[in-house]
């Protein structure tokens, strides 16, 4: 008994005796995604989590990730986010906007507040934020379109699967793949279809419309969400062509097997890993982006460098 | 009966007062401290960063250290993160109390926000009514709010009367329909460019920069509930037809014009929720709203609505509509990985009700002599 009651107090004793960590000075980032249901989410959660403990090394500070997104996509929520991260005492917050008018108030209000605030994925240009980070979106979907028109020689008829209607990014990378679809006389795009972006109401729109348009051969799919279940596509290889944005590992096996010739991987690890660095520089260092639109570029995988590409994820997902 | 009816939801809402205090004061307790930042009001009437010395002798922006909960800045962002969907429970409530179900009040607040965020972008800065004085855009922007929103929870009300389908089925419908009506008239695209006024009216800010007016108007709506369900003959009529409306219609009431009311109300509820929310955020979108239906359900079920219709009250709604958000505020304040997030809010959303059940027991057997 008494051994046990000794190693009680002497834990207590550790646990209350201020150490070293204790004189590390606090820094609390909050990190606000679009949705917790997409997987593209959680690498930057983890992006930003290791470039919290890293950064953290390097500076000798010790830096908190609070993350929080909305179950579901809705700007309100995500601007009730930011200002109760505010209140809360966050040093500054990383968002990707749902919608950006939406959360254009409740960043500005942030920054008035002395809380830098930068955007990632998605942005809100009007707003105060003092840097975006994330893909150009129109000529994400530009990429898109060239990269099937490409598989499809120039012929054929698409389907352009396009997630949320409301958000913003989206309908860029959608505008870009309609316009450059016109460049091609030979390509009719069908149409443009929508949906809640779950990989269950993604993969069964394609179906859905596979059904009612037997004769689509091609689909341009703006963001990952279908191919995040395993049976998403229900054609043999090659029979319809297919280019679409994100490689997350689920998608993977889809370039194996020769149904999604090309994915265009997003730097999705990077969107965290990224902003919690400028956000670290301009709250420890002072010290502003070189441009207030910092792009990544869309990484292409294929059949060629698919096995190498999966194994970053080992990394950007390994908690 | 009507004895029984009138304080039955009075012992429930002290039952919610208490899980709200307990609440309060965990989160009180155990929420820490806080640095925030301090501002001081200029000669020009704007909130401006008070600085001070700094150790080099520059100036460094000062900072207040507070309760991280119970600080007047927290409590008004309470307050206002609660009245949204607080005010839409009122509505909610009323339905629930005359034994239908609102399943489309999500896509209702939507078209609301959508159709009255286009009309005040007519008088917005860059519309083509930007000449017209600001008060009159944003009182006809509301006056579409309400129109619109009126007018839906007045068709479900009409289609649960008149098709004698379960208001389940109807709302499940009109859901659907109102969200795909607010798509098509935006094409999908955000809502934004209103009058000034209206912004400067909703998030005016009080003393040290508190937005008070979403709690007012929350206020003046559980008023008017209070009022209707307690107070006004159509409003105990309400109680009647939710508690058997076999007996109500033998007792004379008229059950579809009772329904239709009900059901009307409800949507001028969502109606002003919306118009709250496009002048505080400044934009509206048709996917605004979408779970709001739950949230406001699980907000009157959690102020003593009964499902079955015949029992609760407008207080009661708003009160449980605070409970979850201050579950909610408080997974952020505590810091709680937000993982876990839904777990906690389902857990204590069951045991406050499980609290108030028993609460309402006690007080009930101790009422019998």
């Amino acid at each position: 008994m008494k051994p046990l009651l000794a190693s009680l107090i002497l834990a207590l004793l550790t646990v209350s005796c201020p150490g070293a960590d204790d004189a590390l000075r606090q820094i609390t980032l909050g990190v606000v995604a679009k949705s917790q249901g997409n997987p593209v989410f959680q690498a930057a959660r983890v992006g930003a989590e290791d470039a919290a403990r890293d950064l953290g090394a390097k500076y000798h500070v010790s830096i908190r990730i609070d993350w929080r997104t909305p179950n579901e996509e809705d700007a309100q929520k995500q601007s009730e986010a930011l200002e109760q991260l505010v209140l809360s005492g966050a040093d500054g917050i990383a968002v990707s906007c749902s919608d950006a008018n939406t959360l254009t108030a409740a960043i500005n209000s942030a920054v008035d507040n002395g809380v830098p605030v930068a955007t990632f994925d998605s942005d809100a240009p009007a707003s105060k934020r003092f840097v975006t980070y994330g893909i150009d979106d129109y000529r994400c979907g530009e990429q898109v379109m060239e990269e099937l028109a490409r598989q499809l020689d120039g012929k054929g008829i698409i389907a352009v699967l396009a997630g949320n209607q409301n958000a913003p990014n989206l309908q860029r990378r959608m505008q870009g793949v309609v316009e450059t679809a016109r460049k091609y006389p030979g390509i009719t795009v069908r149409g443009v279809y929508y949906h809640r972006e779950t990989p269950q109401d993604a993969a069964a729109r394609v179906e859905q419309v596979m059904e009612a348009n037997p004769d689509i051969n091609g689909w341009a799919m703006i963001g990952g969400w279908a191919l995040f279940t395993e049976n998403a596509l229900q054609w043999r290889p090659g029979t319809v062509k297919c280019a679409s944005v994100d490689a997350l590992p689920a998608q993977l096996a889809y370039v194996r097997n020769g149904q999604v010739p090309v994915l265009l991987g997003q730097q999705c690890y990077q969107w965290g890993y990224q902003c919690v660095s400028l956000l670290v520089d301009k709250i420890l260092l002072k010290k502003d982006p070189s441009a207030v639109r910092q792009v990544s570029a869309l990484i292409p995988v294929t059949i060629d460098n698919v096995d190498a590409y999966a194994k970053n994820w080992d990394t950007w997902l390994h908690k | 009966m009507s004895l029984r009816l009138r304080s039955l939801p009075r012992f429930q809402e002290r039952g919610i007062i208490v899980v709200i205090l307990v609440l309060g004061l965990l989160l009180t307790v155990f929420g820490g401290k806080v640095r925030l930042p301090l501002f001081e009001r200029g000669p020009d009437g704007g909130r401006h960063r008070v600085f001070e010395a700094g150790p080099g002798g520059g100036r460094v922006p000062a900072f207040v250290v507070e309760n991280k909960f119970l600080n007047a800045h927290n409590l008004a962002q309470l307050a206002k993160d609660t009245s949204f969907i607080a005010i839409m429970a009122v509505g909610a409530s009323i339905v629930i109390i005359s034994g239908g179900i609102d399943l489309s009040a999500g896509s209702l607040y939507a078209l609301a926000s959508v159709v009255g965020a286009l009309v005040l972008r007519r008088y917005g800065p860059g519309g083509p009514g930007g000449a017209t004085p600001a008060w009159e855009g944003v009182l006809l922007g509301a006056c579409a709010c309400m129109a619109v929103a009126g007018a839906c929870g007045a068709l479900n009300g009409a289609l649960v009367v008149a098709l004698r389908v379960h208001p389940f089925v109807i709302t499940l419908g009109t859901m659907a329909i109102l969200r795909g009506v607010a798509f098509v008239i935006t094409a999908g695209q955000s809502v934004d460019g209103f009058p000034r006024a209206l912004s400067a009216l909703v998030r005016y800010q009080f003393g040290d920069g508190l937005t008070l007016f979403p709690l007012a108007v929350m206020v003046l709506v559980t008023a008017a509930g209070w009022i209707f369900l307690a107070r006004l003959s159509p409003g105990r009529r309400v109680y009647a037809v939710g508690g058997n409306e076999q007996a109500a219609r033998f007792s004379g009431i008229r059950i579809g014009r009772t329904k239709l009311l009900v059901y009307s109300l409800a949507g001028l509820s969502g109606g002003v929720a919306a118009f709250l929310s496009i002048g505080y955020y400044g934009a509206a979108t048709s996917g605004d709203g979408q779970g709001y239906e739950l949230s406001v359900i699980a907000a009157a079920v959690v102020g003593g609505a009964s499902l079955t219709g015949g029992r609760g009250s407008a207080l009661g709604a708003v009160l449980g509509a605070l409970v979850i958000q201050m579950i909610s505020s408080g997974i952020v304040i505590l810091g709680i990985d937000q993982n876990y997030s839904q777990i906690i809010i389902g857990s204590v959303v069951i045991a406050a009700v499980v609290f108030d059940q028993c609460n309402a027991w006690l007080a009930k057997k101790r009422s019998i002599p």
